[in-house]
């Protein structure tokens, strides 16, 4: 029996970003004391499970070849509402059910959008964000009330033998999502949108039907991380989500999942996730801002890295004088016959002509 | 077989221009209606402090979107237009309260173009998508105005805010500087060969460099003016409040493109206009004047400004699409009559 080679998984590039973490985890253990102390790794492991688990819907949506910048608010909007129905002693397990099912709802409208109507993905998402501000405002008046419900708290804070809870549900969520990916048609359909979209349609697979349900899963998993953020803080905020958009990027890029969809794992953005909370904690005095310049400067660094590691034509970028150089023309007039002339800086790349 | 290409008409050209055009009518349209919405709510009547309050927060939005229309064009987008804001927004408050008005001033733009240059260069050379490149190089821009003002506070030149927010007599000087944002606007996207070239490359990237048009060093000064005009807002903006902030960027992400593709703009570049991103914005600020004449919650605007700019692309992409089927047909029609007699 012959088997599909399955490309798109490579070992190496699943293996670089975990020798990161390995290498940020020696940084930490040698300029911070108490570094790999139980107590620190359990701290280190739970932070990276909130990030983990947010971030597998962008990690879907991201290998369909879409982004999903609604998830702010989704987790906030999630937040809100859990903690304002148990103030309004709704407080139980149908209460989650109903947060959860929102969350998809909220990522099967975007996914219709961006699917069914065209929308770009950036602009359905991020007007989406818009309108669930606009929502969670409305439903909160400004200030969001009640505690999370007591189970939520429990799975989001406890532990058991050093080990929090929500590192055990992260870590089935990791068998789950990344079998799913690999084993199932659904994953395969997804690696195949993300290559090619058009290819993907005209072989006859359910093209709008998969982006929809890649995108409400997104919505799900940007809520059950807001369930988890309110179960953290005991309550909700506005704002409570602001702070997860660039890392739920940033650690698929990290990762070394393409941008561009069709490339990469749930696997790499786990590692994403340890490398950026690794850093984080071994940078121990890190403000609001050093964080901030942390993330992008992670994030350029590791785009790059791998842009040249995959990179189909191999070559080496020219240099930034070279780039400079080329600026010496730009202000010649518009009918000038020499601008006609093919200067050496713009010679075409009529590889990459469709 | 293959199938004879239709040979382009004398006219192609022209019904190009046209469609470019008459995307930007739907703003100017929805423009009079709010204003009349606005003048009802506002009990028949329009002062001019009302058009004071609409042009003045139309200024700075313009101001961005035309920055972001700049970078669209190439196909294109700059997520970083509200940290370039905040940093010089910043920079302008800090070093004013230090004595530097004016130097403040040129600082400011000067950082909002390097800025620029370094997401060109990173897009450009580095080749790392323009979505991540510049989601990122907003989060380190965030960072450095944070450092510089972690705090709301600052100062800012005393002439300042006339020449950003005052009036002349009755007229508000931010009507002035819109008129010269749409004139100089024009100039730049049809009147020079940087614009005539960005619009080649937005149409088609494959087509341009075989046209000889230097690719790379459009895309670069595309972004270094998506960062200048930035800058500008952020100058602006510090003329409006009289003081600096570092989060005053944030709401820009959204806003810009909202102005952006409500000018009717496309998305996926070589179509657009600046004038219909002027347009855009004042069509924008309208919205939160009629909203506030209404007398609504104010929560509704985020719902509102999110919905509009998912309406509008609506609107464009099955418009678009409409256009694309009916072009289609005619073409398979004009095949279908001319196949025989070719064949």
């Amino acid at each position: 029996m012959t088997r599909i080679r399955r490309s798109y998984v490579r070992p190496v590039e699943v293996g670089i970003p975990y020798v990161l973490v390995a290498l940020a985890l020696l940084y930490g253990a040698a300029t911070v004391p108490r570094f790999l102390s139980s107590r620190e790794l359990g701290s280190m492991s739970q932070t990276a499970a909130y990030i983990g688990i947010i971030a597998i819907g962008q990690t879907l949506v991201i290998l369909i070849g879409g982004i999903d910048l609604s998830i702010p608010y989704a987790i906030n909007l999630a937040a809100i509402l859990l903690t304002g129905w148990q103030a309004a002693n709704l407080a139980g397990a149908p209460d989650l059910a109903i947060v959860l099912l929102i969350g998809i709802g909220i990522g099967a409208v975007n996914g219709i959008g961006v699917a069914i109507f065209d929308v770009p993905p950036l602009v359905m998402t991020l007007g989406m964000n818009s309108v669930l501000e606009g929502v969670a405002l409305l439903y909160s008046n400004g200030s969001p009330i009640g505690n999370s419900p007591g189970f939520v708290s429990t799975l989001a804070t406890g532990e058991v033998a050093g080990i929090p809870y929500v590192v055990m549900v992260w870590a089935g969520l990791i068998a789950i999502v990344s079998c799913v990916l690999v084993f199932t048609r659904f994953g395969r359909y997804i690696y195949s949108i993300g290559a090619s979209r058009r290819a993907s349609s005209l072989s006859g697979l359910p093209v709008r039907r998969t982006i929809v349900a890649a995108y409400a899963l997104s919505g799900l998993s940007a809520a059950f991380g807001g369930v988890l953020l309110a179960g953290y803080s005991g309550q909700a905020y506005l704002g409570m989500g602001d702070n997860y958009l660039l890392p739920s990027i940033a650690v698929v890029v990290i990762g070394g999942t393409s941008i561009l969809g069709g490339k990469g794992s749930y696997v790499q953005t786990v590692a994403g996730a340890l490398l950026i909370t690794v850093i984080d904690s071994s940078l121990i005095t890190l403000g609001q801002s050093g964080q901030d310049i942390l993330y992008g400067s992670v994030i350029l660094f590791m785009a790059y890295f791998f842009q040249l590691a995959t990179s189909r034509e191999g070559r080496v970028p020219r240099s930034v004088t070279g780039g400079l150089r080329a600026f010496s023309g730009w202000l010649q007039p518009v009918h000038s016959p020499k601008g006609r002339v093919t200067s050496p800086t713009s010679e075409p790349r009529l590889e990459r002509a469709r | 077989m293959t199938l004879p290409r239709a040979a382009p008409s004398a006219g192609s050209w022209s019904g190009r221009r046209r469609i470019t055009w008459q995307r930007s009518y739907a703003a100017a349209l929805i423009g009079v209606v709010l204003l009349v919405l606005d003048i009802v709510f506002s009990g028949g009547t329009f002062s001019s402090i009302q058009a004071l309050g609409i042009t003045n927060d139309a200024l700075p939005l313009a101001l961005a979107g035309i920055g972001e229309t700049l970078v669209i064009l190439t196909n294109g987008i700059d997520l970083s237009v509200g940290g370039i804001i905040t940093l010089a927004n910043v920079t302008v408050t800090v070093l004013s309260q230090h004595g530097l008005g004016e130097e403040g001033i040129i600082a400011a733009i000067a950082l909002g173009a390097a800025a620029g240059l370094i997401n060109g260069l990173i897009v450009t050379y580095a080749r790392i998508a323009p979505l991540i490149a510049t989601l990122a190089t907003s989060s380190i821009f965030v960072g450095v105005a944070l450092i510089i003002l972690p705090l709301p506070g600052g100062t800012v030149p005393g002439w300042l805010p006339g020449w950003a927010s005052g009036s002349l007599g009755s007229l508000p000087v931010s009507v002035i500087w819109l008129a010269l944002l749409l004139v100089g606007g024009w100039v730049l996207l049809h009147r020079t060969r940087f614009g005539v070239n960005l619009q080649a490359l937005g149409g088609s990237e494959t087509s341009a460099l075989s046209a000889g048009i230097a690719v790379v060093r459009v895309r670069i000064l595309a972004y270094t003016f998506s960062g200048v005009f930035s800058a500008l807002a952020g100058v602006v903006l510090a003329g409006l409040t009289q003081s600096g902030d570092p989060t005053i960027g944030a709401p820009y992400l959204l806003d810009t493109i909202a102005t952006v593709v409500i000018g009717g703009t496309s998305l996926v570049g070589g179509v657009g206009t600046i004038v219909g991103t002027v347009l855009g914005a004042v069509v924008l600020s309208l919205v939160s004047a009629v909203l506030l004449a209404s007398g609504l919650s104010t929560y509704i605007q985020y719902f509102v400004s999110g919905g509009i700019v998912v309406g509008a692309l609506l609107v464009q992409t099955q418009m678009y699409r409409l256009k694309a089927k009916g072009s289609a047909r005619r073409r398979q029609l004009a095949l279908d009559g001319a196949g025989p007699s070719a064949a």
